[in-house]
């Protein structure tokens, strides 16, 4: 078999709190995280959003950051996950290992933007924010808390960026070019963004309901997450427990519309088509979908359709953690690939809360979540952006 | 490093920015810009090349996007790749400030999604992809100064590994004049004289196997942050030692001198120590300094090597002649002095 990138650590921050425990307990006792607005400064909150529970403020000091320091929420709750998951990864900051971040963020530094652009035109106060926006800055301002990085990567593929960021890290890791791979993502909530979304009438007034026919949209959501991957077959030499392995990936293009995808999922389907051939396993060896399951009416219509399409034979328990912690945009590929890990680390099954009402379109219904009845071997987990950016990561019991 | 040594090919490569469209013609006549520290790219004529509604839909990075993509494609009669990879610093920042403007002037009330749905960074590679139907892998890099580096890299990862046969590879970077004043503001761009800013269209066509008529093979990609000095020196090593080719048979090395000092110093001394002797090729006093400036830089090479020539008026030294027979040619760029990446082209 090739080599392939075990997990041995994960960091995460999102609307269900900062940390795995809470969001493990968060997801076994069904406690979504999306609220009203409480910390966007924003004028639509008749919206409700998947927020992290933390003021910048907040973040700066717990991280020790120096309050002169010009930082912006992404890359803090981008140095919040990944600090956890080093530390869980037991990585030492002397280890004498070659590490990679690789990160996906799209907005990047945009609440420092939108907050200081008419500073930024109007004069010279605020110029340590220009330097902030871009996406590359906001993973470099991560790297540079820890010093450890010989590698920084940043990918921008909107929604699906955290599950690309994954992915590559697993192939550094395959290919022998970096020993260690820091990989997920990091996104705040903005104005830029919920404005954005908003134009497109995909937003929620309520709880979002991933797989019901009377799903009205999402709840934009934000949050960091980050796996550290590694060499199944240089663990020994650090004596770390792999949690599981990534075990098959692959991306694909939907390439319908900019913002919509295919009604049959074309995409969707080739993604997890791939992902299971190169993780050689068949529709039948998954034991649950975590979906992408934005709530939107196009997403779980084309997603499903492409699910029914795949797992013809018998389709294991579906259900979308958007429900919980709204759509955290590029960071989501990351918060559910630790979702994903943790359920196959305890054997349960994430509910996909709000549900009541089947598709007519669909001949499955999303799951209601619990302890699994036999332990998960594999678990897909897709990850769809705009521009038909289909991802699927298949995470595997070692 | 187990990192395969296998050769890919650049088929074909098409290029937007501020030298004439869709051309070579830097090679023999480039345009000069003197003192300006701000030039847009010579668009070509978009009429004899899309639908009055289609140009109209398109911001100007999707365009050259678009046009740069369709011509590497015909030029290497590979009308869909298995993989559309790009790289852009900062996106559809036009499309991204006009929607930002308006939110922040006119408030949360009023917007229209037109701005928004041509925001994101991905948009190019993604209109890439459905113009051409490839359902196929498709990333797009946002890494300041080395997003070009991270798309070859990755592109050259797949097709060594025979996940991928053919890739377009791409380097897109608009820039407003808005975002000019800011980025000149904190010191990036704009200190004339010596420098100026530039925009960015390439569009390249790599292979796992040669054409005929292929540009030069790509034979490894290293990338380092903030490395000391040997870590920087074993990244050389490295990427010579997969290549199996040594370092004398190197014929010049490309690098990212812009004219601007905060840039040019770290290569004054970190050149003479890494390539001694070596002759330095220089491409952004033709080319402009812009965030996937380095994907021009890679061209130039390329059709260098394709051509068996390397003009005069690349060479840094200025007393250098045209050198004629080039077999290999080096590209070392750095960004900001954190970011650091080696690149071997070899001629066919």
């Amino acid at each position: 078999m090739p080599r392939k990138a075990a997990i041995t650590g994960i960091g995460v921050v999102s609307a269900l709190g900062a940390g795995r425990e809470p969001t493990l307990a968060a997801l076994r006792e069904g406690r979504t995280g999306i609220a009203p607005v409480r910390y966007l400064k924003t004028s639509h909150t008749e919206f409700l959003v998947g927020e992290v529970k933390l003021s910048d403020e907040e973040m700066t000091r717990a991280l020790r950051i120096p309050e002169s320091q010009a930082t912006t929420r992404t890359s803090l709750m981008g140095m919040v996950a990944v600090r956890e998951a080093l530390a869980h990864a037991r990585l030492q900051r002397k280890s004498g290992l070659r590490i990679a971040l690789v990160s996906g963020t799209t907005v990047g530094g945009m609440d420092k933007s939108e907050q200081y652009y008419l500073d930024f035109l109007a004069g010279d106060t605020q110029n340590a924010y220009i330097s902030t926006h871009s996406c590359g800055a906001c993973t470099e301002m991560i790297a540079d808390y820890f010093g450890i990085f010989s590698r920084v990567q940043t990918i921008s593929t909107a929604c699906s960026s955290a599950a690309n960021a994954i992915m590559l890290g697993a192939m550094l890791v395959e290919e022998g070019r970096v020993d260690v791979a820091v990989a997920g993502g990091s996104e705040c909530l903005t104005k830029f963004h919920l404005n954005g979304f908003n134009t497109l009438m995909i937003l929620d007034r309520g709880q979002c309901k991933p797989f019901d026919a009377r799903r009205a949209g999402l709840n934009l959501g934000e949050g960091a997450a980050y796996l550290v991957l590694e060499a199944e077959d240089a663990l020994g030499g650090r004596g770390v427990e792999p949690l599981c392995r990534i075990s098959g990936y692959a991306n694909t293009c939907d390439a319908y519309h900019q913002t919509a995808s295919s009604p049959n999922g074309d995409g969707a389907y080739l993604s997890m088509a791939k992902a299971l051939e190169a993780a050689q396993l068949t529709p039948q060896d998954i034991s649950y979908i975590n979906a992408h399951g934005t709530g939107t009416e196009n997403n779980d219509l084309s997603e499903g359709q492409a699910i029914q399409r795949l797992f013809c034979g018998g389709i294991p328990p579906v259900s979308s953690t958007k429900s919980f912690t709204g759509h955290a945009t590029s960071a989501a590929g990351g918060v559910e690939a630790v979702i994903s890990t943790l359920a196959l680390q305890h054997s349960f099954i994430p509910a996909n809360l709000n549900f009541a009402q089947p598709m007519p379109e669909l001949s499955f219904t999303p799951a209601a979540g619990g302890d699994s009845p036999a332990p998960l071997r594999h678990v897909l987990s897709n990850s769809f952006g705009f521009g038909g950016n289909d991802t699927s990561l298949i995470f595997s019991k070692i | 490093m187990m990192s395969r040594t296998n050769d890919v090919y650049i088929l074909a490569a098409k290029q937007i920015s501020v030298q004439p469209p869709l051309s070579d013609e830097w090679m023999e006549a480039p345009l000069r810009y003197g003192e300006q520290p701000y030039v847009r790219a010579v668009d070509p004529d978009y009429k004899q090349h899309f639908a009055p509604n289609e140009a109209r839909r398109l911001g100007k990075i999707l365009k050259r996007a678009l046009l740069t993509s369709r011509q590497a494609m015909t030029a290497s009669g590979i009308a869909k790749p298995d993989a559309v990879v790009t790289a852009t610093g900062l996106g559809c920042i036009d499309n991204t400030e006009l929607f930002l403007d308006a939110l922040v002037r006119e408030g949360e009330a009023l917007l229209k999604p037109s701005y928004f749905m041509q925001s994101t960074h991905n948009s190019v590679s993604s209109l890439i992809a459905i113009d051409a139907r490839c359902h196929g892998y498709n990333s797009t890099y946002a890494h300041n100064g080395t997003s070009f580096e991270c798309a070859l890299e990755d592109t050259f990862m797949q097709l060594s590994r025979g996940q991928i046969q053919t890739a377009l590879v791409g380097a897109h970077d608009e820039m407003t004049p808005g975002y000019f004043a800011l980025l000149s503001r904190i010191g990036y761009l704009g200190h004339a004289p010596g420098g100026f800013s530039g925009e960015v269209a390439l569009s390249m066509m790599l292979a796992a196997k040669p054409q005929e008529r292929s540009l030069c093979r790509l034979r490894g990609v290293e990338m380092e942050y903030h490395p000391t000095g040997e870590a920087l020196r074993q990244a050389l090593r490295r990427l010579l030692q997969g290549a199996q080719c040594r370092m004398e048979e190197v014929d010049a090395v490309m690098v990212g001198l812009s004219g601007q000092p905060s840039n040019d110093d770290a290569y004054a001394s970190i050149c003479p120590e890494l390539f001694p002797h070596k002759q330095l090729l220089r491409y952004k006093h033709l080319f402009g300094e812009s965030y996937t400036a380095p994907g021009l830089g890679v061209y130039a090479a390329a059709v260098c090597l394709h051509r068996q020539r390397i003009p005069a008026h690349l060479f840094v030294d200025c007393e250098s002649g045209e050198q004629r027979g080039v077999r290999h040619i080096l590209f070392y760029n750095h960004f900001e002095e954190k970011n650091h990446s080696l690149i071997l082209l070899s001629a066919c």
